[in-house]
């Protein structure tokens, strides 16, 4: 374990070790050094005295011969004889046998018999001179009183033996000085090899282990640099993530501009994502991030999981305000020892991508659309698209005109949203019957502009600019669609080499505005979930003059939607009611000897609802509630052709604006003609609509009905 | 021309009369005009387009609303030219503002004058050209721009 952590600092570590080793050896020998030359001072002191101790000796003995001769006092002089016989044999004993040895003041330190043989032997021969003395002193301490001759021959044998006892003591302490200076020499040199060897170690930490340590380091820095400059050029974000959602200290420099500032090392990340995902998002990126962490998955197999691969996210962008780009964060497994032990993330801004990706799928359904458009005007009859080209250019004139039309600072914009509303709703139905979906796509976003100003207060000339910028795009993808056309009737006219043959099928009911409106029927009631059939008896439409032509195939437009979105119910409710599933739409049109003409449309659906139109009145003010309530049918039936006036329930490409019915009152108001409404409610309704040749203002009349039951 | 590009060119030019005149220019309601059928005024301060998108963008005034519009400003000569030097300066100060709105996404041209009804004004001649009628304390000028 422990050389696992050292790795490769275990060898500098020992050196260390060792230098620490012998200088804690070095340092224990001092002590120990020191120790022992102040014992062998003591011994040498003490073998030093014993030269002294034998002059002493010598001295008292000559001093009590005289005191004891002059019959003078002697008893210090005793004493001090018999003190120092009693040190100096105590010492030699001690250093004979070992034993105690008195140091002065009454105190005895131990000291041990000597163990050097030289040393034995001149303190042997050392105790062979002193034992005879000894015993002619202890005869003379012994007497009492001591007697002149007593005195005088101690001092005689005393002075004869303290020659060969000085002498003796003398090499006795020269051996003993010999030895310590020899030990301390010793301990000396051990001391100084310690030193030497610790010195020698330190040499190697410093020339050897420190180059390497500084190469380490300098190799270090220059991996530490290229990361720098990784991490500070990359075009990712990058950081490590640990098994407690932290991010790492190491982070991209890109990582600002994704997240618009640098997170702080240590910052919880799934904290930082919480205000750009969902909480489920949340939810599911903690499991993911814990299936990598803590589950022995397959990294590959489990990245279709991951739910951060495209986070929409706001910033604030100093330049553009608000901006959303999209982040990707892609995670990594960090594997040490078998473990994973880090998530590498990798945050991508793929914003570009992501709208790239927009504008293809765009382009794409662009084309498909175009696409579509062109296969239904190759279906289309070219007289009635003629027609629906001749109509639009000149609804959109008319609403341009409106536009320019100016009153000064008594400007009504409102009643100009609502006329232009209808001119535009009469437009996207023909459209639509005729399966141009780009241009009911375009008059349909005309018309939630429109719908959005409708209920706008104060409205000013700014807010009519959008209107002004969609009928532009609506004018040049009209000649767009011509120009298309144009060039169709071109290669039609190539290719039809051989002479148009008659109609296959005589009947009035395969004429192309019928087939036109049986194919807007069919479109409608899958829209709507119903099922229909129409059937048509009358004139050729087609035969009719404009603007009779564009006038007639307007108004069975409206009909035919207004019927079912609102009339036909669906084929369950019609079965639940004795009906057959499938509904069915009468039309028919004449034309009289002056060349008016009748329109007849009936279908047998639910019929008119009163109390729906009642309430619809009442939605949009058109009627207060007490007078909705007091209105008679004819009002009512008179309100489903005002402005604004729905009773549908949502609002679609189909119905609910309220602008259909009001489109039809207009149209035919123009052309100077007039409305007949019949109804039963649960049974029919019946549009009777009379357009007169010769241009003849006539009142919209919407009479009583008589079967309105 | 998408429509935060035109409500842009209309802000710019209430901005001036705000700025300049007191109070803002109130914009009628806008309409689409034929290349040969255009208004044109008594002074007309004309800013040439290029780059990405090829066309002009003027604003024209009657020569009553420049009067007091010099009136307000405290001048006190109305010298025909006084009166350019004045349309000038409205075209001027949109062409600037411009500039700064779009950057590098059109190239703005410096203002050119023309007085009366002349046909200098060169107009995109296959597309309609949006007309924005504006009316300034009971006068009447026009901003329209025309773009390819």
């Amino acid at each position: 374990m422990l050389n696992f952590e050292l790795g490769k600092y275990r060898k500098m570590v020992v050196a260390i070790a060792l230098f620490l080793v012998f200088d804690l050896g070095v340092l224990v020998l001092s002590f120990a050094i020191s120790a022992q030359i102040r014992d062998d001072a003591i011994d040498v002191n003490l073998v030093s005295r014993q030269r002294m101790l034998t002059q002493r000796i010598t001295k008292t003995a000559l001093q009590l011969e005289q005191r004891i001769k002059n019959n003078q006092p002697y008893r210090d002089h005793l004493l001090e004889l018999e003190q120092a016989t009693s040190t100096f044999d105590k010492t030699l004993q001690a250093y004979r046998s070992g034993g105690m040895v008195p140091v002065g003041d009454g105190k005895e330190i131990m000291r041990n018999a000597l163990t050097d043989k030289n040393a034995r032997q001149l303190l042997d021969d050392t105790l062979a001179q002193w034992e005879s003395l000894r015993e002619v002193l202890h005869g003379m301490l012994r007497a009492n009183p001591i007697s002149p001759n007593l005195a005088a021959s101690v001092a005689r044998q005393t002075e004869a033996a303290n020659d060969r006892l000085l002498a003796a003591t003398n090499n006795f302490t020269l051996r003993v000085q010999e030895l310590a200076e020899s030990k301390a020499t010793s301990l000396r040199i051990v001391q100084v090899a310690g030193i030497a060897l610790a010195v020698l170690n330190f040499l190697v930490i410093l020339f050897h282990f420190i180059p390497n340590l500084r190469a380490n380091d300098k190799e270090l820095q220059r991996v530490k640099r290229e990361t720098d400059n990784i991490l500070r050029t990359t075009q990712e974000g990058l950081f490590l993530l640990d098994p407690d959602f932290r991010m790492g200290s190491q982070q991209s420099r890109a990582l600002t501009s994704i997240f618009g500032s640098q997170p702080q090392p240590g910052t919880d990340f799934l904290s930082m994502m919480r205000p750009l995902v969902s909480p489920k998002t949340l939810d599911t990126a903690r499991e993911y991030i814990n299936l990598l962490l803590k589950h022995d998955v397959m990294e590959k197999l489990v990245s279709a999981l991951n739910p951060l691969d495209r986070v929409e996210m706001t910033v604030n962008n100093d330049a553009v305000g608000v901006d959303t780009r999209y982040l990707q964060f892609n995670f990594s497994r960090v594997v040490e020892d078998n473990r994973v032990t880090q998530l590498l993330v990798t945050a991508t801004d793929i914003t570009r991508r992501v709208r790239l990706e927009k504008e293809l799928k765009d382009s794409e359904e662009r084309a498909q659309g175009q696409m579509s458009l062109l296969l239904k005007l190759l279906q289309a009859d070219p007289v009635i698209l003629k027609d629906f080209f001749k109509v639009a250019t000149e609804a959109l004139d008319q609403i341009n005109h409106i536009l320019e039309t100016q009153a000064g600072q008594f400007e009504n914009f409102a009643s100009k949203v609502i006329a232009i509303h209808r001119i535009s709703h009469r437009i996207k139905g023909d459209a639509s019957s005729l399966g141009l979906q780009i241009l009911e796509q375009s008059f349909h976003e005309l018309e939630e502009v429109l719908v959005g100003m409708r209920e706008q207060k104060n409205l000013s000339g700014e807010d009519l600019l959008p209107v002004a910028v969609r009928i532009k795009a609506l004018y040049s993808n009209l000649d767009l669609i011509q120009n298309a056309v144009n060039r169709m009737s071109q290669i039609r006219g190539v290719v039809s080499v051989e002479p148009s043959k008659p109609p296959h099928d005589p009947e009035i009911g395969k004429q192309a505005f019928v087939t036109q409106w049986r194919n807007f029927v069919e479109t409608l009631a899958q829209r709507q979930g119903k099922s229909v059939a129409l059937n048509y008896q009358g004139i050729d439409v087609t035969a009719l003059p404009q603007p009779m032509r564009g006038a007639v195939s307007s108004i069975v437009n409206q009909f035919l939607r207004n019927a079912l979105v609102h009339g036909i119910e669906a084929g369950e409710t019609r079965a639940a009611h004795g009906k057959s599933p499938t509904g069915s739409i009468n039309i028919f049109i004449s034309e009289n000897e002056e060349g008016d003409i009748e329109l007849s449309f009936r279908d047998d659906g639910q019929g008119i609802d009163f109390n729906a139109i009642r309430a619809a009145a009442v939605r949009v003010g058109r009627l207060s509630p007490e007078a909705a309530e007091k209105a008679d049918m004819r009002t009512l039936a008179a309100t489903i052709f005002d402005p604004g006036v729905s009773t549908s329930k949502i609002t679609d490409k189909d119905a609910g604006r309220g602008a259909g019915l009001d489109a039809v009152k207009d149209m035919v108001r123009r052309m100077g003609g007039n409305i007949r409404v019949g109804t039963t409610f649960g049974q029919y309704c019946h549009f009777r609509v009379f357009l007169p040749r010769s241009k003849q203002q006539h009142h919209v009349a919407i009479p009583a009905l008589a079967e309105a039951k | 021309m998408d429509e935060e590009q035109l409500r842009i060119f209309v802000g710019l030019v209430q901005f001036y009369f705000e700025h300049e005149g007191g109070e803002a220019a109130a914009v009628g309601s806008p309409f689409l005009g034929e290349p040969d059928a255009l208004p044109v005024m008594d002074y007309t301060g004309v800013i040439g387009i290029s780059g990405s998108r090829r066309g002009c963008v003027y604003v024209t005034s009657s020569r009553k609303l420049l009067q007091a519009l010099l009136e307000f400003m405290g001048e006190t000569d109305f010298s025909e030219a006084n009166y350019a030097d004045l349309a000038g300066e409205i075209a001027n100060t949109i062409s600037g503002n411009a500039r700064q709105h779009f950057g590098h996404e059109f190239m703005i041209s410096v203002p050119v004058i023309v007085h009366g009804h002349s046909t200098d004004i060169r107009m995109p001649n296959q597309v309609k050209a949006y007309v924005i009628p504006l009316h300034w304390r009971k006068f009447e000028a026009a901003l329209v721009v025309s773009l390819e």
